[in-house]
C-alpha cells in the first residue's frame, strides 16, 4: 500500500440556480425570460482536499452544508462550476441503492442489471454472483420477481450488489441503516474488511460514531468551506460543541421572544386578578400551599448569568427563586426536585437536608441555588421548587416551575453520569 | 477517446438495458412480442392499399414489397430519433442518482431499436420469398454494411436529440413533425428516380436517401448497391456521430441538475 493520492479535489465551487418557476418549453424560455427569477445558491465555495489510497474519510456538517453535494461531485453525477476533481480507479457509490432494479425481473437478473450499472462485465458478475447472493441472505427468493420482496429484502439485495463490486473507491451516503441490526453489523464488518483490503472510502453521515469507527480522517464542511479536518474524535468534539452553541443561541433567541410576548399583555392582568383568585389559580394542581409566601419567578442561568434552557452535561446551573412574603414564615425551607419526563425523580434536596436551618423569611427576597457540575444525561428535565414552613406545611409548592434540557457530546446512557475510570487487563 | 473506452467498459449495462427494453416493450399485451412483426405488416398493408389503389403515382411491380423493404429501415431510424430523444428523461432516476457514462442510454435505446429491425428482417425475408421476388445472396452481402451505416447515423442523431431534450422539452414534440417531413423527403414511399432534377442536390445531402435506396437495391432490385453514394452516406453518418458525441459530452454535465 503506497501513499498515492487517488482522490484530488482542488478549489471546487458549485452553485445552483433555484428557479421559482422553471420553464422548459420554448414558450416559457422565450416569452417569460424576464419572469424566470432565480436565486443563486452557492453550495460549495472552494473546497480542496486529497485522499490517499486506502484511506477512509468522513464528511460531516449540518444539513445543507454541502457535504452531499460534494459526494455527488465525487460520484460524477454532477460537475463542479470551477475547480477540478481527479479520481483514479473504479468508483462504486452506495448513494442510491437498487437503482435500475426492475420489479418484474427476478433477483438474480436484477443482480446482473444492477452490477452492470456499476460497470461490471458479465464475466465479472458471474464470478461474484455467489458472494452477492450469500451476502444478501435471500437465497431462497433469488429467482422470484423483485416486486414480491419486502423492502428489507430489496435493500439487502441492493446493498449486497453495491458492496461486492470491489470498487477501488467506495462512496457512501448515510446508508448504514439497511435491514435489521444483525445485517447492519454484517455490513459494518464488511466495510471494515473492504477497508483493510486497501479500498478508499468516503462516507457522508450524521452518525459520528460510525465515522469514528471506520474513518481515519474527518472533514467538517460548514457553509461550503472546510472548517476543520483531522482525527475524527477531535473534529467531532469541536463539531458537537459548535452545534451545541448554535442550538443554545437559538433557544436563547426563542426565550427572548417569549419573554417579550409575556411581559406586556399578561402582567397587568395578573396584577388585577391575583387577589381574587387565590383558590382557583390557573394550573391549580401544579401548585399548592397556604401561600403565605409566594414564588414569583424562577430563572435558570448559566455561570455567566445568561438565561438558558439548554445545558451541557457537567456544567453549573444557577436557579434563582424570587418570592414575595405576605406573612413571615418561621423556620422556612427551600426545596428543589428534578424529574425526568417519565416522572422519575432524578434528584431532590432542600435547605433542611443541607443543614441550613433556623432561618425565617419576613420580606420579599431571592434565593439562589447553584447546582454544581450537573451530571444529568441528555434529556429534558422538569424542576419543582417549593417553600415550606418549619412544621412541614407547604407554603408554595410549585410543580414544574421550570424545565431544562441537557445535551452532551458523549454517548453514555442512563440518568446521570457517574464519573468513572477503566483499568484494562494489560496482557 | 477516453469516453469510447468507458462505454466499452459499460457494455454489460448496454446489453442489459437492451434486454430489459425488448422484454419490457410488449409486457402485458396479449400478442406480446408478435407486435414487433404485426405492426410493420399492418403499416405496409395500409400504405400499399392507399398507394396502389388510390394514389397510383408509383408505377412499380409489387409495390407492397417496394415499400416494405424501405419502411422497416425507416421505422428503425425514426423510432431511434424520436424515442431516443426521451431516453435520458425516461431514466431520470438513474441519471440523478448514480454515475455511468450517460451515452449508454441513447446507445442502448438505438441498439434495441436496431435489434427490433433485425427481427423484422425475418418478416422481410419471408415476404420476399413468399411473394416470389426471391433473394440474391451476392447482393445480401452488402446488407450488413448498409445497416451499420444506418446505425451510425441513427445513433449520431439520437445522441443530439436526447441531450438537447433534457434542456428543451419541446424537442420531443417538434421531432414528431420533423421526422414526418424527413420521411417525405426520403424516397420511402416513392422511388428516387421520381425526385425532380432541381432537388437532386438537396436529396444528396440527406444520408437517409442513400441508405433507403441501398436497402431497396439489395432487397427489391436484387443488385449490389451504389457504393459511392453509400460511402457518402457513411461519411455523413460519421459526421453526425462525431457531432453527436461532442454535443452530448458538453451537455451531459448538467443533466442531473436539470432533471
Amino acid at each position: 500500500m503506497n501513499n498515492e493520492t487517488v482522490i484530488s479535489v482542488k478549489d471546487v465551487h458549485k452553485s445552483f440556480k433555484l428557479y421559482y418557476d422553471k420553464g422548459y418549453s420554448l414558450k416559457e424560455m422565450i416569452l417569460f425570460q424576464s419572469r424566470r427569477r432565480y436565486e443563486q445558491h452557492n453550495v460549495l465555495n472552494g473546497i480542496s482536499f486529497d485522499v490517499k489510497r486506502g484511506e477512509a474519510i468522513g464528511l460531516i456538517g449540518h444539513n445543507g452544508c454541502g457535504k452531499s453535494t460534494m459526494l455527488k461531485l465525487l460520484t460524477r453525477i454532477m460537475y463542479p462550476d470551477s475547480g477540478t476533481i481527479d479520481i483514479k480507479g473504479r468508483v462504486s457509490s452506495l448513494i442510491e441503492l437498487g437503482a435500475g432494479f426492475h420489479p418484474d425481473m427476478s433477483g438474480r437478473e436484477n443482480i446482473y442489471t444492477n452490477a452492470a450499472i456499476f460497470g461490471l462485465t458479465k464475466k465479472e458478475i458471474d464470478e461474484r454472483i455467489r458472494t452477492i447472493i450469500d451476502f444478501s441472505e435471500i437465497e431462497e427468493f433469488i429467482d422470484n420477481p423483485v416486486r414480491t420482496y419486502s423492502s428489507g429484502m430489496y435493500m439487502r439485495l441492493a446493498f449486497s450488489v453495491a458492496i461486492n463490486v470491489d470498487a477501488e473507491i467506495l462512496l457512501i451516503d448515510e446508508i448504514l441503516g439497511v435491514g435489521d441490526v444483525s445485517f447492519q453489523t454484517k455490513c459494518f464488518n464488511r466495510l471494515q474488511e473492504i477497508k483493510s483490503k486497501g479500498t478508499t472510502i468516503v462516507i457522508v453521515s450524521h452518525s459520528l460514531g460510525q465515522i469514528e469507527q471506520i474513518c481515519d480522517r474527518s472533514i467538517w464542511i460548514h457553509d461550503g468551506l472546510i472548517k476543520e479536518e483531522g482525527k475524527p474524535k477531535l473534529i467531532h468534539m469541536d463539531y458537537c460543541d459548535f452545534m451545541l452553541q448554535k442550538r443554545q443561541d437559538k433557544e436563547a433567541a426563542a426565550e427572548v421572544i417569549k419573554a417579550d410576548n409575556k411581559s406586556s399583555p399578561e402582567n397587568p392582568a395578573n396584577a388585577s386578578s391575583e387577589p381574587a383568585s387565590e383558590e382557583n389559580a390557573p394550573a391549580a394542581e401544579k401548585r399548592w400551599g397556604n401561600r403565605n409566601a409566594q414564588i414569583t419567578a424562577v430563572t435558570v442561568t448559566d455561570a455567566d448569568n445568561i438565561v438558558r434552557k439548554v445545558f451541557k452535561t457537567g456544567s453549573d446551573i444557577f436557579i434563582t427563586i424570587d418570592f414575595t412574603v405576605k406573612e413571615p414564615i418561621r423556620d422556612a425551607v427551600f426545596g428543589i426536585g428534578i424529574f425526568n419526563r417519565a416522572g422519575v425523580q432524578c434528584y431532590g434536596t432542600n435547605t433542611r437536608l443541607d443543614m441550613l436551618e433556623d432561618f425565617d423569611i419576613t420580606k420579599d427576597g431571592r434565593t439562589v441555588i447553584q447546582l454544581k457540575n450537573v451530571s444529568l444525561l441528555p434529556a429534558e428535565y422538569l424542576i419543582d421548587i417549593a417553600i415550606e414552613s418549619g412544621n412541614g406545611i407547604p407554603v408554595d409548592y410549585y410543580r414544574e416551575a421550570c424545565t431544562i434540557e441537557m445535551v452532551s457530546t458523549e454517548r453514555d446512557v442512563g440518568i446521570a453520569r457517574i464519573s468513572h475510570e477503566w483499568k484494562l487487563p494489560n496482557d | 477517446m477516453k469516453i469510447i473506452k468507458e462505454i466499452y467498459d459499460y457494455r454489460q449495462m448496454i446489453f442489459s438495458l437492451v434486454r430489459k427494453d425488448l422484454r419490457g416493450r410488449y409486457k402485458g399485451s396479449v400478442l406480446g412480442f408478435l407486435w414487433t412483426f404485426i405492426n410493420p405488416l399492418l403499416q405496409m398493408v395500409v400504405y400499399s392499399i392507399v398507394f396502389s389503389t388510390i394514389m397510383r403515382v408509383v408505377d412499380v411491380d409489387k409495390y407492397y414489397i417496394f415499400l416494405f423493404v424501405a419502411l422497416i429501415p425507416w421505422i428503425f431510424f425514426s423510432a431511434s430519433v424520436t424515442g431516443g430523444s426521451s431516453s435520458i428523461l425516461a431514466s431520470k432516476d438513474m441519471v440523478t442518482k448514480i454515475y455511468f457514462p450517460r451515452e449508454v442510454l441513447p446507445i442502448a435505446y438505438v441498439t434495441s431499436c436496431f435489434v427490433n429491425m433485425l427481427l423484422c428482417f425475418i418478416v422481410i425475408f419471408a415476404v420476399l420469398l413468399i411473394s416470389g421476388v426471391g433473394l440474391n445472396f451476392a447482393a445480401l452481402c452488402y446488407l450488413p454494411a448498409v445497416m451499420i451505416v444506418e446505425y451510425i447515423l441513427a445513433l449520431g442523431v439520437a445522441l443530439i436529440s436526447s441531450a438537447v431534450t433534457v434542456y428543451f422539452r419541446d424537442l420531443e414534440h417538434i421531432l414528431g413533425i420533423v421526422m414526418m417531413a424527413w420521411m417525405y423527403f426520403t424516397p420511402v414511399m416513392y422511388s428516387e428516380t421520381m425526385i425532380p432534377e432541381a432537388f437532386q442536390t438537396l436529396f444528396h445531402f440527406n444520408p437517409m436517401c442513400h441508405i433507403i435506396t441501398a436497402y431497396r437495391d439489395i432487397l427489391y432490385y436484387k443488385t449490389r448497391p451504389d457504393m459511392s453514394t453509400l460511402l457518402w452516406a457513411g461519411i455523413l453518418g460519421i459526421v453526425f456521430l462525431v457531432i453527436g458525441f461532442v454535443v452530448f459530452n458538453k451537455l451531459k454535465k448538467r443533466f442531473a441538475e436539470s432533471l
